[in-house]
């Protein structure tokens, strides 16, 4: 029974990935919790809670689920849907203050861009511990007395993901194709089908071979449309496309200009369609659409004390703390997200965005203002 | 460009709330926080659950009350703050960035008036009990809770006629504003549930709007 839920949860929120998924928000007993059971806690994201909870088997836990709007942990704390607010909140109004002994609270690594530790320590009385990014690691983080390996503190992209992203894609954009399509040219329908799956899998699955060439450089509108190296990698693929439509069309016995110029219409918009904002749909680079992407992080050398909250919260493993100057260095800041998450935990305000006009995000805003869907911060007020 | 302008569309702003709300009750917000701020009178002491940008907060302290209103939104506080500047009414409005599950810091029997305005429907379910205790435990006996928000109608064919109305709304709003609510399930049932005495109700034709009149009984009496 918990297997098929699994499954359709699963197969429902892989092809509907776009979307929000709520589950209920509150308390879930995993196994027999005790008064000394460890209480962790995540989004209402209905997915992550399915592989949370698959991951949590033979281990006695409560499971806390936070109301972030059925959106996951990372989107949902950068966003500001997931905030100090909802933390405080379920720990306040699901009871589990009564059930346990202890005030040792598990929070997924990838809340840290939302949540502030401190706040809820001052606000609560519980001390946050930031778990692992994958739900699969929470067992060995247990078990180790909660202690993370950099291999859990960092995100990737790896084939499955890939995959996952690939359905998330085809699945929404061939179903409105279809739409359109039905009415218009009732025989293209299961020939596009193929083609928005077929190229949705070779750019994700491909993503390996020409991720180097990406970067956050690149102009506003340009880059959106272009994320392939502005735009030298969808020309390839859309030249791989019409080579093979023209030797189908020999290989048949048919070949026509007309069926040719037709379908290489089609599969360029289809690219494009797959590929705005592709930096956006991994994980391992910030969105094209996002101005923050240009931001880089600085270290406030008289300020750091080196206590290296920055290094644990980190996704991408760019920190690391000279142990004996006390200071946080970033050799790997080229690898940064720009999450912030390092930004907003720093209990000593020692780290702040700079844009590359020298214009600087302090603590005080990364951690109120968060990014709306186009990767803003809402700083102005009044005036649009 | 059409690109570009629905960004702009999307780009979620705290100033198009109050715009995207109105579209969603279809105007009918403004004349029920009216009616439930008639209640008001001066020098009361009241809570605003989830004032937002101000608009209850703000009829509130023009009829002469000392309000409190929290939201956990920073950025509909800085509107609801402006607004209140304009208003000349400072002295009369504390605002605070705080959620319902911290109410447990106020005072009991401290408040003369509680209002939520479109704010339990924002609510889990965990967090709607909460506060209704935590509202019953602020409260002055014979205190008022007032309540406008959106509920689930009830009755088969109510619920598809809502539906229908609702789904064109729900998506204009949210890509103008990101906003949409959530209606609550057998709203007056809970607080009666939660020992409050219902003085008067007004349900809109579908039964998908609700505005409460609701007192605390005195010396606590179910």
């Amino acid at each position: 029974m918990n297997l098929v839920r699994f499954l359709a949860v699963n197969i429902v929120g892989t092809l509907l990935r776009v979307l929000p998924f709520p589950c209920k928000t509150g308390l879930v007993k995993i196994g027999n919790p005790d008064r000394n059971s460890p209480v962790l806690l995540t989004c209402n994201y209905h997915l992550t809670v399915e592989r949370v909870k698959r991951a949590l088997r033979g281990i006695d836990a409560y499971l806390l689920l936070a109301n972030s709007r059925g959106i996951n942990v990372w989107c949902a704390s950068a966003g500001g849907l997931f905030t100090d607010h909802d933390v405080i909140s379920v720990l306040k109004t699901s009871g589990i203050e009564e059930l346990v002994d202890h005030r040792d609270l598990i929070l997924p690594q990838l809340a840290a861009t939302g949540v502030e530790f401190k706040v809820i320590g001052k606000k609560t009385g519980w001390k946050v511990y930031w778990g692992p990014v994958r739900a699969n690691d929470i067992p060995a983080f247990i078990k180790d007395k909660l202690e993370k390996t950099p291999v859990m503190r960092e995100i990737g992209f790896p084939l499955m993901q890939r995959i996952e992203m690939a359905v998330a894609w085809a699945f929404p954009i061939s179903v409105i194709l279809t739409l359109f399509t039905i009415p218009l040219w009732r025989e293209a329908v299961l020939p596009l089908i193929f083609l928005v799956w077929a190229l949705s899998l070779l750019i994700f699955v491909s993503f390996p071979l020409y991720s180097k060439w990406l970067g956050p450089e690149g102009k506003r509108m340009g880059f959106i449309l272009f994320d392939f190296g502005r735009g030298g990698f969808q020309l390839i693929l859309w030249g791989v496309v019409i080579l093979a439509l023209i030797i189908y069309s020999i290989a048949v016995g048919d070949f026509r200009w007309g069926f040719i110029l037709r379908w290489g219409f089609v599969t360029s918009i289809i690219v494009v369609l797959l590929s705005i904002d592709l930096m956006g749909s991994t994980p391992v680079y910030k969105s094209g659409l996002h101005e923050d992407r240009l931001l880089k992080i600085i270290v406030d050398g008289t300020k750091c004390k080196g206590v290296a909250l920055c290094e644990g919260v980190c996704p991408r493993n760019c920190y690391e703390v000279d142990k004996d100057r006390h200071i946080a260095t970033i050799p790997g800041a080229s690898r940064c997200v720009q999450c912030g998450a390092c930004i907003v935990q720093c209990p000593f305000d020692a780290l702040y965005f700079k844009s590359p006009k020298g214009g600087i995000i302090t603590p005080e805003t990364v951690r109120r203002y968060k990014l709306n869907l186009i990767g803003r911060r809402l700083v102005k007020m009044g005036g649009e | 460009m059409s690109t570009y302008i629905l960004m702009k569309v999307l780009e979620s702003a705290p100033n198009r709330y109050d715009r995207g709300i109105r579209i969603l009750t279809l105007g009918r917000l403004d004349k029920a926080y009216d009616r439930l701020t008639s209640h008001i009178k001066k020098g009361q002491r009241v809570l605003d659950l989830g004032c937002g940008t101000g608009a209850l907060t703000l009829r509130a302290a023009q009829k002469g009350a000392r309000v409190k209103g929290i939201d956990i939104n920073p950025q509909m506080l800085d509107i609801a703050r402006k607004r209140v500047a304009e208003a000349n009414l400072v002295p009369s409005v504390e605002l605070c960035e705080m959620g319902v599950a911290e109410l447990g810091s106020e005072k009991s029997e401290s408040y003369d008036a509680v209002m939520a305005g479109l704010c339990l429907s924002e609510l889990t379910e965990d967090e709607l009990a909460y506060t209704l205790r935590e509202i019953k435990r602020m409260l002055k006996p014979e205190g008022l809770l007032l309540i406008a928000d959106e509920v689930r109608p009830k009755g088969i064919s109510k619920l598809i006629l809502n539906w229908l109305i609702r789904v064109p709304l729900v998506i204009i709003t949210y890509l103008i504003t990101q906003t949409t609510t959530n209606a609550v399930k057998n709203l007056p049932e809970k607080i009666e549930e939660a020992g409050f005495v219902i003085d008067s109700v007004m349900l809109s034709k579908i039964g998908n709007f609700i505005e409460l009149v609701v007192s605390k009984p005195q010396g606590g009496v179910k």
